[in-house]
């Protein structure tokens, strides 16, 4: 019996193989046809560039992004809309964004490149200077000017993409005025009477008062100060001269070193480690993963947290209040620092980037059809021409009643239309490119009036503070490529040690002495001979 | 015979308290994970630790399952669990029997898979050879590259190598071929072990993410671990990130209930099988290793 059931397992496993292979020579042609009509299509002379009404031609561009969230599927209303719109075969490839960088990898080592290409924005000073110098990718520089959404982009911005002079990218939009903040719970500090700390000192009295004096008034000490996670995450710098990435401070030497080694981070451990002892911070913050931390703040159990004009989550604010409803929020300006100096770090100014294949620039009908393509999805839509009567944006959102719905006089998707790809905004290469940041309007994006309110004072915050444009931007260190993270993550383990009482904070000059010879010393050179600034004062922009 | 000491006693009571407590810590991030899946996102929120939903939901499950891609790659992860399986055995049996029986450049052959074993290729010279050989975009890229693990293949090998020669010689008289042999002698005897590397092969498959996304463009093609790390590792991301269009970023379901039913559902058939094949499982591989 035993045996007989064996023998037809092995039977039907063999048959089933057998089936298998021989479906084998048919499967892959099949499946693999849309990546062959894909070479065939980026090889030069394949499509006939030189014929007559080149704008009629149907053109094939392939593009590869990454994605966060679901990865639709790319054969429904959001790219036909594309294909019939442009007159194109768009045929985009969109990989997870944890998975991406080995995807990029890979696709480049393969030798074949799609037209269009985004980059993740760290790639800037790591592989795309690489790619660039082997020709890899068409040279805009000529054609940035002709195009009104490239050509309002700061020089600043293309300067950090420029290789030997010439630059190969077109940046993606994300604000670099924009700054995790700190928020604090407002009617916490009303119940025991406290105002809005504008300094470290303020902060740590408030931080204890909240683990102290059941700020709830629950009668229960089931609250503390800040939430804090593994890796220092959140930074709770309250300014550049705080901000362990900035290069704001120099050393005795007159050279401008990073902030995680300088005076003023000194000091926000120095206060985490002195609230820790007095159990204001996260108890087991050395462990806890993001979201976590953020479950510790959004359960009522935290009352300082970090708080962004964007990127917050209505979701975690609505378990809150659920909770607690009578939860409110207040995030914190710009300290002043004991140099004077008042404003917060200006970002890099743009979120990620997207090339275009050298070889695909080798043929014009194509090349203009694809920056066509960029140039559509980097527009920008204020807040008043969000509407279903605008025919670009109406057709950007995947055509009202189809994948949206004005609400409110505002357009509001469908359940699932972005994860059944209905939107075309899904798939285009770009993002807009808003002329000012303060057309972005973040608030008016959040439905919530308690982050609205939020967001909005933070925003007239940043409108009006100070902006320090950290002068290592441009600067490619070859040593902080190679051992950056790695003495980065040292400086964080041993700033975790200082903060759980596991080293004195007075070990600090030692730490940094470690961390010089370990490679940050080449790290220093290397920066500061590239930074063309002579004083930080220089780099603070209005 | 029956009388037992204290002592005894007292070690086997030690001896179940202690295995009680290890089943527990097993099944306990199961359970966790299926109270979490079950409850609403306040309740999560406002409990420490939850043992038991106070409050049932199924938001999270019918947000899983109004996803598409979630049911489709839940779909492709079998079929290429069961396919892919099948094809492993198939290769590495055949290939174990061949090397178990003295033939020419046997020696050479091992060396070989041992020189695989030691040094792999890595990423991109991998991916050269999956689109070298068309198997770019197609679902057989998960299969055949990794169709037989040498080391599986040495234990087979080995335990090919320990059934009795008397068997074969016998069925040689009789004038069986070696396909009969292996078919009707060798496989039959190999059970243990064929679903004891059966379920390594095939937790291997389920669990495949990396090839899925390397190798695929087309994802409805996709295995179900990618969704599944979309769903747990990147909801957090998506929240920290600056999205252009904020209105994007609404309908977004709680995360951590979606995430704990993601991983439950996902963890689910490989749970249902281990039992079953289980009986097996300690037997097929100690065989193998015996005369190793």
């Amino acid at each position: 019996m035993n045996k007989k059931v064996v023998s037809i397992l092995s039977a039907s496993m063999m048959i089933s193989v057998i089936a298998g292979c021989s479906g084998n020579n048919n499967e892959p042609a099949a499946s693999s046809s849309p990546a062959s009509a894909s070479t065939a299509s980026s090889s030069p002379g394949a499509s006939g560039a030189s014929s007559g009404d080149a704008a009629k031609q149907k053109v094939t561009i392939t593009a590869l992004k990454y994605k966060y969230g679901e990865v639709p599927p790319t054969d429904k209303n959001g790219v036909n809309l594309i294909n019939e719109h442009f007159n194109v075969d768009y045929q985009i490839n969109m990989i997870p964004q944890g998975s991406y960088s080995d995807k990029l990898s890979a696709v480049f080592a393969s030798g074949t490149l799609p037209d269009i290409i985004s980059f993740e924005g760290d790639d800037a000073w790591n592989r795309y200077p690489k790619f660039a110098k082997q020709g890899a990718f068409a040279d805009l520089d000529s054609i940035i000017q002709q195009y009104p959404s490239m050509s309002g982009v700061p020089d600043y911005i293309y300067d950090q993409f420029k290789v030997d002079g010439k630059i190969y990218a077109i940046p993606t939009f994300s604000p670099a005025r924009s700054v995790f903040s700190i928020m604090i719970r407002k009617d916490w500090l009303d119940n025991l009477n406290l105002s809005v700390p504008t300094s470290y000192e303020e902060l740590k009295k408030v931080a204890l008062a909240f683990t102290n004096d059941d700020p709830d008034k629950n009668g229960k000490k089931d609250t503390y100060g800040f939430a804090l996670g593994k890796d220092l995450n959140p930074k709770l710098n309250m300014g550049t001269y705080w901000d362990p990435t900035a290069w704001y401070h120099k050393d005795e030497q007159g050279r401008f070193i990073p902030g995680s080694i300088a005076p003023g981070y000194k000091e926000v451990v120095q206060t985490l480690a002195d609230l820790y002892k007095q159990g204001a911070v996260t108890p087991d913050f050395v462990t806890l993963d993001w979201a976590n931390t953020n479950k510790e703040f959004y359960s009522g159990k935290a009352g300082i947290f970090i708080a962004a004009i964007n990127g917050m989550s209505e979701d975690y604010v609505k378990g809150l209040l659920a909770i607690q409803p009578e939860a409110k929020f207040v995030s914190l300006e710009a300290f002043k620092a004991p140099d004077g100096s008042q404003g917060w770090t200006a970002a890099r100014g743009f979120g990620g980037f997207n090339v275009i294949s050298a070889q695909a620039a080798k043929d014009p009908v194509k090349l203009e059809r694809i920056l066509e393509i960029l140039e559509f999805s980097r527009k920008f839509y204020p807040v008043e021409d969000r509407k279903e009567t605008n025919p670009d944006y109406d057709f950007y959102l995947g055509n009202v009643g189809v994948s949206y719905d004005m609400v409110d006089g505002k357009p509001k998707f469908k359940e699932n239309a972005v994860n059944l790809g209905l939107a075309p905004s899904t798939f285009l290469p770009d993002g807009g490119w808003p002329a000012k940041e303060a057309d972005m309007n973040y608030p008016a994006g959040y439905s919530l009036p308690l982050i609205q309110e939020l967001t909005g004072s933070l925003a007239n915050h940043l409108n009006s503070t100070n902006w320090y444009a950290s002068p290592n931007y441009p600067v490619i260190s070859q040593t902080n490529l190679d051992k950056g993270a790695q003495l980065d993550q040292y400086l964080i383990d041993e700033q975790t040690k200082m903060i759980a009482g596991q080293r004195p904070v007075s070990d600090w000059d030692k730490m940094v002495d470690e961390w010089k010879k370990m490679g940050g010393e080449q790290i220093i050179q290397e920066v500061n001979a590239g930074i063309a600034i002579k004083d930080a004062s220089e780099a603070w922009i209005k | 015979m029956n009388i037992r000491s204290f002592q005894d006693r007292v070690f086997d009571w030690v001896n179940y308290a202690f295995m009680l407590l290890l089943a527990i810590v097993m099944i306990f991030p199961f359970f966790y994970l299926f109270s979490v899946s079950f409850t609403t996102y306040e309740e999560f929120l406002r409990s420490q630790l939850l043992l038991w939903p106070r409050k049932w939901s199924i938001v999270a499950y019918e947000y899983i399952f109004s996803s598409h891609s979630f049911i489709r790659s839940l779909r492709v992860t079998v079929y290429i669990t069961i396919l892919g399986t099948l094809v492993n055995l198939f290769f590495t049996t055949t290939m174990a029997y061949g090397l178990s029986r003295k033939i020419y450049g046997q020696r050479f052959i091992m060396l070989a898979i041992l020189f695989t074993m030691l040094f792999s290729a890595g990423m991109i010279p991998t991916y050269l050879v999956v689109k070298e050989t068309g198997l770019l975009d197609s679902i057989w890229s998960l299969i055949l590259p990794a169709a037989i693990a040498p080391f599986n293949l040495i234990i087979v090998r080995q335990f090919f190598m320990s059934l009795p020669q008397e068997l074969s010689e016998s069925a040689l008289i009789d004038g069986a071929s070696d396909l009969v042999i292996f078919r009707k002698i060798v496989l039959p005897l190999s059970k243990p072990i064929l679903a004891a590397f059966g379920l390594f092969y095939a937790v291997g498959h389920w669990n495949n993410y990396f090839a899925g996304i390397l190798y695929l463009n087309d994802q409805t093609k996709w295995p179900i671990q990618v969704i599944l790390r979309q769903i747990v590792v990147q909801s957090d991301a998506m929240n920290a990130l600056g999205v252009i269009n904020p209105e994007m970023l609404a309908n977004q379901p709680p995360p951590e209930t979606v995430q704990m039913a993601a991983i439950l559902i996902s963890t689910l058939p490989i749970l249902i099988v281990y039992p079953f094949l289980q009986k097996h499982f300690a037997k097929g591989v100690m065989i193998g290793s015996i005369k190793g």
